[in-house]
């Protein structure tokens, strides 16, 4: 029997907030343990959780830009467990009026058509502490690390509509794109901004019915998501088939082994409405109000792109992925500078070179318009694309403008005939096999007077013009 | 519970800035449930305190007051900051008030009553005005409510129909109005309460403060060895209620939700029919001595309704041998809590007049 995967995602992202999600305590999990603690955040007896309110804006935010459907009405629930890393007994989550509902992202499938997956609902919650065993020693203990307990996170709960690996990896890198665009998360999987769980069931292909799923934990990447679901179909495949049930259980991905363990049973808690925190009424004029502080999302960008500067799909969508290398093409954009060009110089130079850094493109001193700059030297033909490169690697070091920078090296390109025809004689002169060479209809010689020229004039040669004396001249 | 707060509670912090003295704490009852083992009423009634603040879960302050022949007040619902308040029922609990006269408490309802940006339970609504000077307008309807007087002794019931008789003379127009759903608010009580309960004292845990017993293997042992050694029996029984509704009977707290809901518009249309509610406050209170559950609803079943609802409520002694007699329980609607209090005081200063 041929099977098919019925998979659901369930996505946590830690918002970026300034605080946590019930008390003004920073949101930096990162600091020396238990720095970022108060009687609110370690439920001292008498404490009250306060809503965060830049932690609600930062969240409708992103159930916007996930084009989600804000309710007016939510409210926060206790989900009961007891562990040492939930400090009141229960976790504050909204488990019965989730903050959205809906929304969707669009993702090209496999077979390069466009699907839409669709979002169940998003809600709000707090983060747990964090656990540290220490095993050495005389008497191996626990610690409790508590600066992560009251964090603020979203959770986004997809339909059950994937049916592969790549359409799921495909679906995390848009919705990353995305939430990366509105600022409300750095969505990093290496540090756990953004954790990832799939449910994973399977059926025979054509059916409609729900199976029994398993619940996959621990993946660091996207491209862990990927194999640990395709790791789960196959397991599960191979169950079915040898006839064993599949009973609803919590798998962790073991990455160096590129398998998925068996963690617990999964424990569903009750979800009672919590009495302390009040219901969120959201009013139409708020929404708006949060709605009009969206930026561009990136497909709209991408299409925009295409429209205004003349790019492909594909180059306008690469390009708006990332909000700051998009902001600084149009930037760019704005300075006079043609799109193809443009384009070609940001992603082969500027990015590498920044990368090289260790700088954020926000921040480098190579600003769009001094980097307009030199480009517009280049396409003037004032400059070389050889120059251009040097020119951009001093630019890193010095505030002087592209133009400054050539004037101050003499690096500008002699595009004058005259003074080239001058050295392109010589060079013919001095170079007789060559000439002979490229007489004989051997190409490559030509390549070898121009590198010759070149090197005569330091560099500066215009070789466009260069290679019309050098074919003038011989041809 | 070797724990020492790290700030005082918002009513302290508003008492202190009011200049008014704050000469010793009332011992209460684990969490303020029931009133074994609280020594409520103790202070005002040997006159060393004027006032004396005491949680009211489900009328803890209204009956110690009137077995020491004061008078206890519930205020509405989020008209008291809870911050600071270590209770178990945030839905119900609220800080009341005792004394022997209700012009006190007034005063200091008015200094630590209205919005606190540390607890964000309160509705954003304008508080009565204390200072003003209410007038008790002739005719005000009474009604006083069939249901609630089937516990009473023949003693408490006449006592009790005297308590009416006064309203009926200071100018109120009585009736008797009918809430068939009454026992009700009992039930609701004892599943939402618990359940609130539960949740609530899900932080004492041990692993932050408090005391851990020793010798647990795994957190899991230090959890129940710790609660074990530290919860008295009472609170442990209203924990397993709780945890049983939580896990093995959510259905059950669902529907007690919903009937909340219910009885919350009967109440109100209830008070439509008259601007005041009555019900008797019978002395019991410390019945619970046993530690049985059922003991403390027995003990507190006139006094819930106005925890459920979060309704401002006013327990008044009756004349004559209080401590047998008990109370009477006057029941506004919402943010009525000003004018409530005017009408308790011109019933006591009616009864002082006679005298």
């Amino acid at each position: 029997m041929e099977f098919e995967p019925v998979i659901g995602l369930e996505i946590h992202i830690e918002l970026n907030c300034a605080t946590k999600l019930f008390c003004d305590c920073p949101n930096n999990p990162g600091d020396e343990a238990n720095a970022n603690t108060c009687p609110t955040c370690l439920w001292f007896p008498g404490a009250a959780p306060r809503l965060s309110e830049q932690a609600l804006e930062k969240a409708a935010l992103l159930c916007l830009g996930l084009g989600a459907e804000l309710q007016p009405r939510s409210a926060f629930d206790q989900k009961v467990y007891y562990y040492p890393d939930l400090p009141k007994g229960f976790q504050l989550s909204q488990a019965h009026l989730p903050l959205s509902r809906g929304g969707g992202i669009e993702i090209l499938d496999e077979d390069g058509e466009p699907r839409r997956f669709r979002i169940h609902h998003i809600h709000m919650e707090e983060d747990v502490a964090k656990l540290v065993h220490e095993m050495d020693g005389r008497l191996p203990v626990s610690l409790v690390d508590f600066n992560r307990a009251g964090a603020p996170l979203v959770e986004i709960v997809t339909e059950p509509d994937f049916r592969s690996a790549h359409q799921a990896m495909e679906f995390l890198k848009v919705l990353r794109t995305q939430v990366r665009y509105v600022g409300a998360s750095e969505c990093s999987m290496e540090t756990g901004t953004m954790r990832v769980d799939a449910n994973i069931s399977i059926r025979p292909k054509g059916t409609d019915q729900m199976n029994t799923k398993v619940e996959v934990k621990n993946m660091n990447s996207i491209r862990h998501v990927g194999d640990a679901i395709a790791y789960e179909i196959e397991r599960q495949s191979a169950a079915v088939g040898a006839d064993e049930a599949v009973v609803l259980h919590t798998r962790l991905w073991d990455p160096d082994k590129r398998v998925t363990v068996s963690m617990r049973g999964k424990f569903e808690g009750p979800c009672v409405p919590d009495p302390s925190v009040p219901v969120i009424e959201l009013s139409p004029e708020w929404i708006e109000g949060i709605r009009a502080r969206l930026p561009e999302m990136p497909a709209v960008r991408a299409e925009r792109l295409t429209r205004e500067h003349g790019l492909s799909a594909d180059e306008a969508g690469m390009l708006s992925t990332d909000p700051e290398v998009a902001g600084y093409f149009e930037a760019l954009m704005g300075a006079g500078v043609a799109a193809k060009p443009g384009l070609h110089w940001l992603t082969t130079q500027l990015l590498p070179a920044v990368k090289e850094r260790q700088q954020e493109l926000g921040e480098t001193p190579v600003t769009p318009l001094r980097f307009a700059e030199l480009l517009q030297l280049l396409a003037k033909d004032s400059i070389n694309a050889n120059t251009a490169r040097e020119v951009l690697g001093e630019m890193f070091e010095s505030a002087a403008g592209a133009a400054e920078i050539v004037a101050a090296r003499g690096y500008a390109q002699i595009s004058d005939r005259a003074e080239l025809e001058r050295v392109v004689a010589e060079v013919v002169a001095a170079q007789p096999g060559a000439v002979a060479d490229f007489r004989s209809g051997q190409g490559k010689a030509l390549g070898f007077l121009i590198g010759q020229v070149m090197q005569a004039s330091g560099g500066k040669a215009n070789p466009k013009v260069v290679r019309e004396l050098l074919v003038g001249l011989l041809g | 519970m070797r724990f020492t707060a790290l700030d005082d509670a918002t009513v302290v912090q508003r008492l202190r800035s009011a200049g008014i003295r704050i000469c010793g704490m009332t011992g209460m009852s684990e969490f303020g449930l029931g009133l074994t083992g609280s020594s409520a009423g103790r202070v005002v009634e040997t006159k060393h305190a004027d006032v004396e603040l005491v949680l009211d879960l489900m009328g803890e302050s209204r009956v110690a007051a009137v077995r020491v022949g004061a008078c206890g007040f519930k205020p509405s619902y989020g008209l008291v900051s809870r911050y600071g308040v270590i209770g178990l029922i945030p839905s119900m609990e609220a800080v009341g008030l005792l004394a022997r006269q209700p012009r006190s408490i007034r005063t200091v309802l008015g200094c630590v009553a209205g919005a606190d940006e540390r607890d964000f339970s309160m509705p954003e609504e304008p508080v009565p005005g204390f200072d003003e000077e209410w007038t008790v307008p002739a005719g005000t309807r009474v009604g006083v409510i069939r249901e609630a007087c089937s516990g009473l002794t023949p003693e408490q019931l006449t006592g009790f129909q005297q308590g009416i008789e006064e309203l009926r003379a200071a100018g109120c127009a009585v009736s008797e109005v009918s809430l068939p759903d009454y026992p009700l608010f009992s039930l609701v009580h004892k599943i939402v309460g618990s359940v609130e309960a539960a949740s609530s004292t899900g932080r004492y845990d041990s692993v932050r403060y408090g005391p851990r017993a020793p010798g647990a293997k795994n957190w899991n042992e230090m959890y129940l060895g710790s609660r074990g050694a530290m919860f008295g029996t009472l609170v442990k029984s209203y924990l397993f209620q709780g945890a049983y509704f939580q896990f093995e009977n959510y259905a059950a707290y669902e529907d007690a939700c919903r009937i909340r809901a219910r009885l919350l518009g009967q109440t109100q249309r209830l008070m439509q029919e008259a601007d005041y509610l009555v019900l008797p406050c019978p002395p019991r209170g410390g019945a619970e001595e046993k530690s049985a559950l059922e003991a403390v609803y027995a003990a507190f079943a006139e006094t819930l309704w106005a925890n459920v609802t979060g309704q401002p409520v006013l327990a008044l002694p009756l004349p004559g041998s209080a401590g047998a007699v008990g109370g009477i329980q006057l029941m506004g609607p919402r943010l009525s809590d000003a004018r409530l209090l005017a009408l308790g005081e011109m019933v006591l200063d009616r009864r002082k007049g006679d005298r």
